[in-house]
């Protein structure tokens, strides 16, 4: 194992010995037991695992909404794990970006207002330029001035993504981004964040239990039990969905 | 269902509570307003009761002589009777004198209804008992002597006789209640007080009105009370025990306790009325925010009218227990007020409280029913709720268009209101003041009802429009935005900060305008701050000064300038249709009387060859300023120029009286006090240097008194009136905070997506800050704006009789309360910013 102090160059993130117990005594619940991830700037990394595997508790580690309890998880040079509540802010407000599986728009602002919105509270001019790229990358060009309701789910789920890449963010998280949409919008909303890698060059860590969006990615980590139990890179629907069975039948094993 | 309700009470047990808060002032309101009233009403029969002493009857409305009082005294089984009935006599001691209410001591010390605290009450006809005040202005104690004067009018005199005696101080008594307005009552033996009297009376045999009686033991009242008003029949005599009686003097006085518990009461009826305001946004919300469960309810077959009457219950069973609570707290702040009063006043109050059904009852039934009421629009909206709402995805966002039958309504009523203020306005200059003051509160009413209806359309147009002046932090846009989210629900929350606030503005807005007004009619109704008027007669039969005194007088402090004044009676002014009035005439050095003058337009129009006339002389001559008159003296006529029409009375210099009356005296001292002297201490001081002189008796008439004592009513009432208003508005200030955190709980998923796409916890609080400013300001200027205008309005109407009203605005009082807003909005900010802030961004992740 290389020495942690010698970041790769190309890891956008990485974590090592990463652990996460929740709860004490009898009742600990142990989410992650010493994992490490590795994270190459201008992937698209998919994260999946069965229910309970841990795989949403090392999505909020690694984007830094939860603190660890062994284990450190490095953000380009920035070690998250030594950060308080404050500079954590401030780095998820500058280096990161997130895409929620509810979308959560503000209802009251319009599509535009929720763009900006994280510029607004970092108080830093808008890069109007990126601005239309991304909105007509996403083509939202013609619902800027609509609110959140008046919007489908897929198109709100879009203005979330603009929303997260506004910024130019070090990696983009996402929280199962299909989840609350149908096939056709989310694999609308899938190739837009696959887009977005290859031609915008960003980083998206996105968690799915979905298969054929985790095809989507370049790479599929796979998680089980709080450890990392697979790694597919160029994943198809179908190799997912074979390591998916193999970890299956690990499970019936033990 | 019913464990249901109490099961899903439980959970929001923290929200209602906050709620219940407003109930619970609002019930402590009503409670300590009803209890107020009965200790009023005690205090009052207590009063009426102690100047009977341990009378067993009463009887009033009589016209007893001497011999009827020996008959009733001989009435078989009446131990002692006592006339009521008090004289006066004037006191000089060493200190001073004063005149005091003297009554005889009983046969019966039963019948007493004074008691000695120190030393003893009278036993032969040259002993006194005084009351320890009375002691203290006379400068003696027990042993000492005093001077009393008694003075008889004889039949055809235009005289009256002093008749003069020395008395020895015995003894110091106490002040009954029912005495206290006369400073208390001085005591002499029997026969004494019977003398003075009958010296009052003229020489005419004495009757009394009133007589108290006393039975022997063991005496039927009611067979006595048949035998005194068999023997004084006729008469239209009352007999009625000691209790009867005292309830009857009570009963007249305390129509007006009542009539003052009724104006507290509709008080206390605003303050409910923003606390139900409070009351039907906090279920609003319990409503939306249960949505999902109240869908599930449907879904497994609860009916629309379960789910009713679920809210109803919750509505019910909150109402009882704040309102309970409230109950509780109106009783001990009493209490508490009793009991601190007792230690530091010697005014006679009860020292505990007296619980009456009513005063439990009444604040217990319309706390729960105007709860219940104000919930019932909410429990109308669970009805509403769809079974299919539990499948559909939790929407927090709400944007209800509201009716146009609404804005319809508040246009209407806004239009109207402003027509009878207008009308109002006009009838009461035009017809009459009270018809105009119907006309214009009904006017006020309606535009106000009508601003209340309309305000889910001016409150969140005034919001985002505040909102922008709040600057372009994310912060600041982010609180207006939310602010303005939930039209009905801040409009609410507004309306009822703006319900108080209006009222607490046009309250201090009329006052003012009311005092403004009074000052400058005050200048020409009280020209000058004191005036020393002697009447001692000199050796030539005039009133005149005491020399010294001028100079006494002047030195007290807080005089700031004198000016002694002649009197000329009696002197005729000529009109020019020959009209002739006769007018005392005043007159003094020019500028010693500019110097005491208050109206500085009076003090330059005076000078030689000029007259100053007051405003009903002038009317009844026909003259006005610049006319001359011919004005007729002993010592001869002058041609004067009239220089003013408005003066008090009617004034030259003395220069100019010379050529009219040149020996008229100067029977007059005029002071000025100086600009924030304390009148009163400034007065009690110069009635104490007159009222040493014991050779002449000059009168004070301390016209700063009465003007400062006017000042001070109606500060002391408006103090009252805001105080009592000010309850409304904690009330709105415990809805504003309530609000806010309920809406922030609604938006959990929102702070924490703010919080995980960079928002600092900083940030967050001071939008909850910004946001709970905005809506406090907003009902707080619409409300001072409003107030200002119908205490304006009110203003105009109550003195559209008096004069042209000088209108002003309160901006101290009206400052005050956008400050104690703007504290209270940042206040109510703080819980929910706590619990916004708390919020881990993680949960913005969260699927539900």
């Amino acid at each position: 194992m290389t020495h942690i102090t010698q970041t790769p160059p190309t890891s956008a993130i990485r974590a090592r010995g990463l652990t996460k117990v929740y709860g004490s005594g009898e009742a600990a619940v142990h989410a992650l037991r010493g994992v490490d991830v590795d994270v190459a700037t201008g992937a698209f990394t998919a994260i999946m695992g069965p229910s309970g595997s841990g795989k949403s508790t090392l999505l909020h580690l690694l984007a830094g909404l939860d603190g660890a309890t062994a284990g450190g998880v490095w953000l380009g040079e920035t070690e998250l794990t030594a950060l308080g509540d404050t500079a954590l802010t401030r780095l998820r407000r500058d280096r990161v970006g997130f895409v929620f599986q509810q979308f959560n728009l503000l209802p009251m602002f319009t599509a535009e207002q929720n763009i900006t919105l994280p510029l607004e509270i970092a108080g830093r001019p808008l890069d109007r330029a990126w601005f239309d790229t991304l909105v007509s990358t996403l083509g939202l060009g013609d619902r800027l001035d609509h609110r959140p309701s008046e919007l489908s789910g897929g198109q709100q789920q879009r203005v979330a993504i603009a929303r997260a890449l506004v910024t130019r963010p070090d990696v983009v998280f996402a929280d199962e981004p299909t989840g609350n949409l149908d096939s056709r919008a989310g694999a609308q909303v899938l190739s837009f964040l696959r887009t977005s890698v290859r031609e915008l060059g960003r980083t998206i860590v996105m968690v799915t239990h979905d298969p054929s969006a985790a095809a989507y990615a370049d790479r599929v980590l796979l998680l089980a039990d709080g450890l990392i139990a697979g790694d597919i890179a160029d994943p198809t629907p179908e190799s997912v969905l074979a390591g998916l069975d193999a970890l299956r039948a690990l499970d019936e094993v033990h | 269902m019913l464990r249901l309700t109490l099961a899903q009470m439980r959970r929001s047990i923290g929200r209602l509570a906050a709620a219940g808060i407003a109930i619970m002032i609002g019930a402590a309101f009503v409670a300590a307003t009803l209890l107020s009233g009965e200790v009023l009403t005690r205090t009052t029969y207590d009063a009426a009761a102690s100047q009977y002493g341990d009378a067993d009857l009463v009887i009033t409305q009589a016209t007893l002589a001497d011999s009827d009082l020996a008959a009733l005294a001989a009435v078989d089984g009446v131990q002692a009777v006592q006339p009521l009935d008090t004289g006066g006599a004037d006191l000089t001691g060493p200190g001073g004198h004063a005149w005091v209410t003297v009554a005889g001591r009983a046969d019966d010390p039963r019948l007493d209804a004074v008691s000695a605290t120190d030393g003893s009450l009278p036993a032969a006809d040259d002993e006194i008992a005084l009351p320890e005040r009375v002691a203290d202005q006379l400068g003696v104690g027990i042993g000492d002597q005093v001077q009393s004067t008694v003075q008889s009018w004889a039949a055809d005199a235009t005289q009256p006789t002093d008749h003069l005696s020395t008395l020895r101080v015995v003894g110091l008594v106490d002040a009954p209640s029912a005495f206290l307005s006369d400073g208390g009552v001085a005591v002499v033996t029997k026969s004494v007080a019977h003398d003075w009297l009958a010296l009052s009376w003229g020489g005419q045999d004495v009757t009394y009105w009133s007589a108290s009686v006393t039975l022997a033991p063991g005496t039927s009242t009611a067979d006595a009370t048949t035998r005194i008003s068999q023997l004084l029949d006729g008469t239209g005599t009352l007999v009625r025990t000691r209790d009867e009686q005292a309830a009857a003097n009570a009963a007249e006085l305390s129509g007006s306790t009542w009539a003052l518990t009724g104006v507290v009461l509709g008080f206390a009826a605003v303050a409910l009325l923003v606390a139900s305001l409070v009351i039907a946004n906090t279920f609003q919300v319990l409503v939306a925010q249960r949505t999902r469960t109240l869908a599930l309810l449907r879904c497994v077959g609860a009916e629309r009218r379960q789910l009713q009457r679920g809210v109803l219950i919750e509505a019910t069973l909150l109402g009882l227990a704040t309102s309970a609570a409230g109950v509780l707290l109106g009783i001990g702040l009493v209490q508490a007020t009793l009991t601190v009063l007792g230690d530091t006043t010697d005014v006679p109050l009860p020292s505990t409280i007296t619980m009456t059904p009513a005063v439990v009852l009444v604040p217990l039934l319309v706390g729960t029913l105007v709860t219940v009421l104000a919930s019932l629009a909410p429990a109308r909206a669970a009805t509403r709720v769809a079974p299919l709402a539990a499948l559909r995805p939790a929407d927090t966002s709400v944007h209800q268009r509201s009716g146009r039958v609404r804005a319809w309504l508040a246009g209407v009523l806004v239009v109207v209101g402003a027509g009878g203020l207008a009308l109002g306005m006009a009838v009461a200059t035009a017809m009459s003041m009270p018809l105009g003051l119907v006309v214009g509160m009904l006017g006020g009413t309606l535009s106000f009802v009508g601003v209340m209806v309309g305000a889910v359309f001016w409150v969140p147009g005034l919001l985002a429009r505040l909102g922008r002046l709040g600057g372009r932090s994310a912060a600041a846009r982010l609180a207006a935005a939310n602010a303005v989210r939930n039209p009905r629900r801040v409009a609410t929350t507004s309306g009822a900060l703006f319900i108080g606030v209006t009222l607490v503005a046009m309250m201090s807005t009329g006052a003012a305008s009311v005092t403004r007004t009074f000052t400058s009619e005050l200048n020409s109704h009280y020209p000058v701050d004191v005036v020393l008027e002697s009447v001692a007669m000199d050796s030539d039969g005039n009133p005149a000064l005491p020399s010294d005194l001028v100079d006494e007088v002047s030195a007290v402090d807080g005089v700031a300038a004198s000016a002694v004044v002649q009197q000329a009676v009696g002197l005729t002014v000529t009109g020019p249709d020959g009209d002739q009035t006769s007018v005392d005439v005043y007159a003094g050095d020019a500028t010693a009387l500019a110097g005491v003058l208050n109206d500085a337009d009076q003090a330059a129009a005076l000078g030689d060859g000029t007259i100053l006339l007051g405003e009903s002389d002038a009317a009844s001559l026909g003259v006005g300023v610049g006319d001359r008159v011919p004005v007729t003296g002993p010592d001869g006529v002058l041609d004067l120029e009239v220089t003013a029409t408005d003066s008090a009375m009617a004034m030259v210099t003395t220069s100019t009286l010379a050529g009219l009356d040149h020996g008229a005296p100067a029977s007059d001292l005029w002071l000025a006090l100086a600009p924030g002297a304390d009148p009163t201490s400034a007065v009690t001081d110069i009635q104490d240097i007159t009222g040493a002189e014991t050779d002449v008796v000059v009168q004070v008439i301390g016209l700063a008194v009465e003007r400062a004592f006017f000042q001070r009513v109606v500060d002391t009432l408006l103090a009252v009136v805001v105080g009592l208003l000010g309850v409304a508005v904690v009330i709105a200030m415990v809805g504003v905070t309530n609000t806010l955190s309920l809406s922030v709980l609604e938006r959990r998923r929102e702070s924490a997506t703010l919080r995980a796409i960079g928002m600092t916890r900083a940030q967050l609080r001071s939008s909850l800050a910004i946001e709970g400013l905005l809506v406090a300001l907003v009902g707080t200027l619409v409300g001072a704006l409003l107030g200002i205008v119908y205490g304006w309005i009110g203003a105009q109407i109550l003195l559209s009789e008096v004069t042209s009203v000088a209108l002003a605005v309160p901006w101290r009082d009206l400052g005050l309360v956008l400050l104690v807003a703007v504290a209270a909005g940042l206040l109510a900010s703080v819980l929910p910013a706590r619990s916004a802030t708390r919020t881990p961004p993680v949960e913005a992740l969260a699927s539900e």
